[in-house]
């Protein structure tokens, strides 16, 4: 949002929100270390690093992908996803230990190029036992760098919103190249059921927030109803809106928010213009539509930042007949201004 | 604010109280997830084996070199008890360009007396070095002592897995398997010599050098087989502490055996696997 850009906008929230990450990183691998010690203490030094963060790394992106889903069934949990990219970059750094001192271990010094060496020291790839599971290991780390290295805002304007928003779905394939990794891995050859099973809940977790979360998703978009004329699509009654808040319609397969603020409505695209936050379900402070996501402000007549912010959402038209709400289905121009329509029934 | 209307901004200061008690129960169980997920993942390793790689330490030894086909130094324990200490270069390389100097300079080395500086590598009875100099590598006499006997024992089949001996006996853990199969290949891709451990039911290995019909070596054919279970068959020879099977890769079969992994138990020389035993006991 800003017109500088610096490596971090530092405050309040994000320092504590390092300081949890870094302390529990640090928790992670003593535990790890000292049960390893205690328990295995015939370990090598190397086995120690890789094992302590390439589990450190698995764990960390289980959190980051339950964040997701749970702020959008709960708000209250909005503020974990505000600086998720830390927590992404700080899994990156785990899981680039562990890979790097893989790829040193396992591949280094050897008669070859230690990449090509991931790639061709296991030809087995048409078997699932055999399979050369360092090769996905390597794929979805590239993945994570790809994430880490664009998760600064200057990537995000540069690579448009929708391509970056692709490259970080990619998360996803990640995850499960990182599940296979493991599965056709070490634990062919070095686990007990209770890593197993930690991973498989893990999983089952992940999975089963998500599908809640978009078939909550669907329900909470109304579908817009019948026509009137000249293609007005009717919404819903104004008081089904709350005061500074919004409701979300699918018009035309695009979401809009309607907006009810000062005793007037506003309709605008869903879509933050930063990462593609819900606007929807955001908030009007301090007359501003307010992302839940990283708190960017659009003016709700208009759908453009307030100054010296330059971003624009495109607007809808409202009309009120009675107190049944009417949006037209066309978007206008990215931060056209429109004239709230009054609805000063309650 | 209502806890219904409370609304995060991150760059505003103030955060709900009830937003805050949800962050503080996510912040507990993360915290918990933590502890139970590095415990149960470091828990669940599997033993280590008490191998040793002297990273650290260097150790002379001296004794008479041979290819056998592999470079080696037969050393002198006690009276006539002799050691054959595979010789070993940095990383995942044999110890051919260490040797390269030396070669130059004596000429044939064969059979005579060395005396070299590295990193013992130990575990159940095996003994290897790495070399990391050439100047480690010195001339002791110019004497040639003669061959090493070498006893045909005979032919027989063994279950065990290509291993690549320098990580096996000391320098990874786990030095075998699935997980250790890309290195094993790349250091015996480097020249380091394959060797088949087997084990048996009593959980005993037992280790021979794997050599192709002539006894020459057989690094690059083996390399599709290396880190799995497989069956193989060959000819039995016996060098002082060290066996070496001469095998044919075509006949060699993949085993469904899942369990490789070698426990601590250090068996010193002769005991071999029943199989083995049953061989010994025909040949004599
Ligand atoms: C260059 C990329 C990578 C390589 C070469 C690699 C290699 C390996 C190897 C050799 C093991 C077995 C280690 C052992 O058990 O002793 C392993 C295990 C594992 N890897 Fe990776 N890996 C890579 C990337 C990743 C990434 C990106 C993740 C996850 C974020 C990951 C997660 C794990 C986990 C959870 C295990 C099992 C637990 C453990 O043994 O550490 N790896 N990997
Ligand atoms: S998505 Fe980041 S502020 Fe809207």
């Amino acid at each position: 949002m800003g017109l500088d850009y610096q490596w971090v906008l530092w405050n309040k929230h994000k320092k504590t929100y390092d300081k949890v990450i870094v302390f529990s990183m640090l928790l992670y691998i003593l535990v790890f270390v000292g049960v390893t010690l205690v328990f295995k203490p015939e370990t090598s030094i190397e086995t120690l690093v890789i094992r302590a963060f390439g589990s450190l790394a698995i764990i960390m992106l289980h959190v980051i992908l339950i964040i997701g889903p749970l702020s959008r069934l709960d708000s209250r949990f909005m503020p974990l996803l505000y600086n998720r990219r830390h927590l992404g970059v700080s899994m990156f750094i785990a899981a680039f230990i562990h890979g790097g001192f893989s790829l040193f271990q396992f591949h280094a010094l050897g008669d070859v190029n230690p990449v090509y060496s991931v790639f061709t020291s296991n030809m087995d790839y048409n078997s699932l036992t055999n399979f050369p599971f360092q090769v996905l290991g390597f794929l979805a780390l590239l993945i994570f760098f790809a994430m880490a290295a664009t998760s600064h805002d200057f990537y995000l304007k540069n690579l448009s919103t929708k391509t970056w928003k692709r490259l970080h779905m990619l998360v996803y394939l990640a995850y499960a190249l990182v599940i296979m990794h493991v599965f056709l891995g070490a634990f062919q050859q070095d686990s007990y059921v209770a890593t197993a099973l930690l991973l498989a809940v893990g999983f089952l977790v992940v999975a089963l927030l998500h599908i809640v979360t978009g078939i909550k998703e669907v329900r909470k978009t109304k579908a817009t109803k019948a026509l009137l004329e000249d293609g007005w699509l009717q919404v819903c009654q104004v008081s089904e809106i709350e005061e500074d808040r919004a409701k979300i319609f699918t018009v035309e397969k695009e979401r809009v928010a309607i907006f009810k603020y000062n005793g007037k409505l506003s309709a605008i695209h869903n879509v933050c213009k930063h990462q593609g936050g819900p606007l929807g379900e955001g908030k009007i402070i301090d007359g501003c539509i307010t992302c839940p996501w990283h708190g960017y402000q659009y003016l709700p007549h208009n759908g453009q930042s307030p100054p010296p912010f330059t971003e624009k959402i495109a607007a809808y038209r409202l009309k009120l007949v009675g107190s049944q709400v009417y949006i037209n289905p066309v978007a206008l121009a990215e931060g056209t201004e429109v004239t709230p329509i009054p609805c000063n029934h309650e | 604010m209502s806890k219904k209307d409370e609304f995060y901004v991150g760059y505003l200061d103030e955060v709900g109280t009830s937003t805050r008690k949800r962050l503080k129960r996510f912040v507990v169980a993360v915290l918990l997830l933590v502890l139970v997920g590095a415990g149960i993942f470091a828990f669940s390793q599997r033993p280590f084996k008490n191998s040793t790689f002297e990273l650290t330490q260097e150790t002379e030894i001296e004794g008479i070199y041979h290819e056998s086909p592999y470079p080696m130094l037969k050393v002198n324990l006690v009276d006539k008890q002799f050691k054959n200490v595979i010789l070993l270069g940095f990383g995942k390389s044999n110890a051919d360009p260490y040797l390269q100097d030396i070669k130059a300079m004596a000429g044939d080395i064969m059979n005579k007396k060395l005396k070299v500086k590295g990193n013992l590598i130990y575990y159940n009875g095996k003994t290897l070095i790495q070399i990391l100099k050439p100047e480690n590598v010195t001339i002791v006499s110019d004497d040639v002592i003669p061959l090493l006997p070498v006893k045909t024992v005979g032919v027989d089949i063994f279950e065990g897995e290509v291993i690549d001996p320098k990580c096996y006996f000391g320098v990874m853990k786990p030095g075998q398997g699935k997980i250790h199969r890309s290195c094993a290949v790349r250091c015996i891709s480097g020249g380091i010599p394959p060797v088949l451990a087997t084990t048996d039911d009593n959980a005993i290995s037992e280790y021979f050098l794997l050599t192709d019909l002539e006894g020459k070596p057989i690094n690059e054919a083996i390399l599709p087989f290396v880190g799995k279970n497989l069956r193989v068959n060959g000819v039995v020879e016996k060098m002082e502490d060290w066996y070496l099977l001469k095998i044919d890769t075509k006949g060699i079969v993949y085993t469904h055996k899942t369990n490789v992994y070698a426990a601590n138990n250090s068996c010193q020389s002769d005991c071999a696997s029943l199989h083995f035993r049953e061989a010994f006991a025909r040949s004599h």
